[in-house]
Parts: C-alpha cells; sequence; structure tokens
C-alpha cells in the first residue's frame, strides 16, 4: 500500500463531492484514502472503489486519524457538507499530524475569509466558483482563463474584450495598464496582432495578458474600463 | 454561543454580576431556559454567522464563550470570534478530551467537560471527596487520565 512515488491524499467525507473526488484522483494514479463516518455509505463506496481506499472513522477524531498514515499525507481534504467538521479535521491535519497542504470545501461562501483566517491553505467554495461561472456568461463577454507561467510565477490571461468595453475604438497605449500587467497580443478574428502602441482595439478582441496575479477579477475590471453610457 | 444549561446558567450569572450579556442559539425553544424576564439580548441564528454575532454586538464583546453541544462549531465560532472580531476573551468547551488539549496547544482557550466530570467522579472514588488531585489536573490539561 505505501509507495513513496505515489503521493498520498486523504480524503474527509464520502459524499458526492468526496466520491467523486477519490474516483478522480485514483484515475490518476494517487493513493487515496476516502474516509467515511457511516458504515452503510461506506460499504457502497468500497464497492464502487475499492476496499483498500476507504476507512470508515470521524475525520474528527485524532486517534483516528493516526490509522491512516496521515503523518505522510501530501495533502488532506476536508470534503464533508458541514464547514466546521472540515475546518477541525483540516486543522488537526496541519497542527498535529503536520501536513503539508490542507484544502477544505467551504459550502457557507461566507466563511472562506474565516478558513483563511485560521490557516487553511485552500478553501474551496463551490458556491463562489459557480457565481463566478455564471456571471461570466451572464455579463456576456469574458471567458477569463489564466495560464501559469511555471519559470516567472507570472499568469497568461487570456480575456475577450466586453463588447461595452471603454476601450473600444481606442488606441493601445490608451489602456494605461498598470505595471503589472502587459498586453503580449491581441487576437482578432482567430489572428495575433502585435499590440503596438497605436493598434486601435475593436469589439470582439481577445486580449492575452501577462500578469504578475492572477487576480482574474481585477484583470476583468481593466479590460472593461469604465463602461461607456453613450 | 448555545443556551443550553451551561450558556443559560452562564448568561444569567453574568448579567446578576452586572455584565451586558448576548445569547445565541438556533432553537427559539432554548431561550425558555433563561426564564421570563431575562434582560440580555436574545440572538436567534448560529454562531457561525457573521451577521449574528453582529447582531449579538460580538464587534464590541470583550468575551465570548462557546457552549453548543457540537465540539467543531464551537471551535470554529470561537476561531471566528478571536480572528475575525479579535474578541479579547475567547473560550470553548468541548466534551472530546483530546480536541480540547490539540486546540489549547494551537493556542485556543478550552476546556473539556468530560474529562473535568470524570476527574470529578476519580476523586471521589479515591478520596470520598469530590475536590481532589484529579480534578486539579483535568483542568490544566484536559486530557487528564485519557
Amino acid at each position: 500500500m505505501t509507495d513513496a512515488t505515489k503521493p498520498y491524499v486523504i480524503v474527509i467525507g464520502g459524499g458526492k463531492v468526496g466520491y467523486h473526488l477519490s474516483r478522480h484522483l485514483i484515475e490518476r494514479d494517487y493513493e487515496v484514502t476516502l474516509v467515511e463516518k457511516d458504515r452503510a455509505r461506506a460499504d457502497w463506496l468500497a464497492h464502487h472503489l475499492g476496499s483498500c481506499c476507504i476507512m470508515v472513522g470521524d475525520g474528527d477524531e485524532m486517534a483516528f486519524l493516526a490509522t491512516t498514515g496521515i503523518e505522510r499525507a501530501g495533502v488532506v481534504v476536508g470534503a464533508t457538507g458541514d464547514d466546521e467538521d472540515n475546518l477541525v479535521a483540516c486543522q488537526l491535519a496541519k497542527g498535529k499530524f503536520g501536513v503539508r497542504r490542507t484544502i477544505a470545501r467551504v459550502n457557507d461562501p461566507l466563511n472562506v475569509k474565516v478558513f483563511k483566517a485560521v490557516g487553511i491553505d485552500v478553501p474551496v467554495s463551490a458556491t463562489d466558483l459557480l457565481m463566478g461561472l455564471i456571471e461570466a456568461e451572464l455579463s456576456g463577454s469574458d471567458m477569463v482563463k489564466g495560464v501559469a507561467v511555471k519559470a516567472s510565477g507570472a499568469n497568461l490571461i487570456d480575456v475577450a474584450l466586453p463588447a461595452l468595453s471603454a476601450h473600444v475604438g481606442h488606441r493601445v497605449d490608451e489602456m494605461n495598464l498598470p505595471a503589472d500587467e502587459l498586453l503580449v497580443c491581441i487576437v482578432r478574428n482567430g489572428e495575433p496582432v502585435v499590440p503596438s502602441p497605436e493598434v486601435i482595439i475593436e469589439a470582439g478582441d481577445e486580449l492575452i495578458i501577462y500578469s504578475r496575479t492572477l487576480d482574474v477579477e481585477r484583470v476583468r475590471e481593466l479590460v472593461s474600463g469604465t463602461v461607456r453610457r453613450d | 454561543m448555545g443556551c443550553g444549561r451551561v450558556g443559560s446558567t452562564l448568561a444569567l450569572r453574568l448579567l446578576r454580576e452586572g455584565h451586558e450579556v448576548a445569547i445565541i442559539d438556533l432553537n427559539l425553544a432554548s431561550f425558555n431556559r433563561l426564564g421570563e424576564n431575562f434582560a440580555g439580548k436574545m440572538v436567534l441564528g448560529s454562531g457561525l454567522d457573521e451577521e449574528t454575532l453582529r447582531l449579538a454586538g460580538i464587534e464590541h464583546a470583550e468575551a465570548f464563550a462557546s457552549v453548543t453541544n457540537g465540539d467543531n462549531r464551537n471551535l470554529m465560532a470561537a476561531q471566528i470570534a478571536k480572528e475575525v472580531f479579535k474578541v479579547s476573551r475567547v473560550i470553548t468547551r468541548l466534551y472530546d478530551p483530546i480536541r480540547a488539549q490539540v486546540y489549547r496547544e494551537l493556542g485556543l482557550e478550552t476546556f473539556c467537560s468530560t474529562s473535568i466530570g470524570m476527574a470529578i467522579i476519580a476523586d471521589f472514588f479515591a478520596t470520598g471527596s469530590n475536590r481532589g488531585p484529579a480534578l486539579e489536573s483535568a483542568a490544566a490539561t484536559p486530557t487528564g487520565a485519557s
């Protein structure tokens, strides 16, 4: 069972999220232990995922966690439907077993701030993610996609210019991007256009922006500029 | 937070001592424990919800105690009080002795009613008095004799 080359992930909570996450990780050849409190649910999970990856127990009990081999886990994921349970499981993993990275499902998006404040590495709010996607669809404009450029730690962000962007009809050098952002390329009708200062930005342009941060919200604001009212 | 036996008794006592008190509970019926002329503030809602905590006046609170019957809920609420609202005195009651010790080590003030109750019984069996050495040690290190 122990294989030093495989990353070891412990997933706490075998509901829909925990189940699908574990299945995905197992398919990608991670070593996974899925922790589930409920015996009947655990049997179902064992049937679908294989019994070796399922343990029945309480992810908030230290004595139980100690039996999962948690001290060699690279990542612990709190994936239950209860924020307080995810929080405590992750804090125990980090504070008591020295797990380097803790990821917690946050059911109430208002709790993201709390999770960050008490040291959870990655709080994930499905509601926030969904809202972001839906908002992008509603605004009709911008599928914003970011790609990390590994060597420099910066990001390439690909954003479709919103139709109402204040930059449409203006020159590239009038965008006045801050020092942290650089317009690398304009994609117009599928063709790359070098963004020389005098190039006029057109509706429908796609902008590829080099950014030090992956603050998609900020980039979205930058490219939309002040919305024109005429 | 939590208007059970501990929470309601504590609230009434603090009021008698002249403090301003707000008590939070999810369940309206729990407030019956406070009697008819409760002079404090009763707030219906979850103590994990910042809006509810604000309604209870946490922004100017000097102390916060989480005493619901859910350990994790208590731990999360206590950390919200301490880290988000910067309440200076925060304490939380837990049933699990191990969690109580772990969080104490992590810098959160906790006590474990299980350890304390167990210690009283152990002391009584050993000495015939219910105020013996085991209780002292349970209050100091919540895992006690686990």
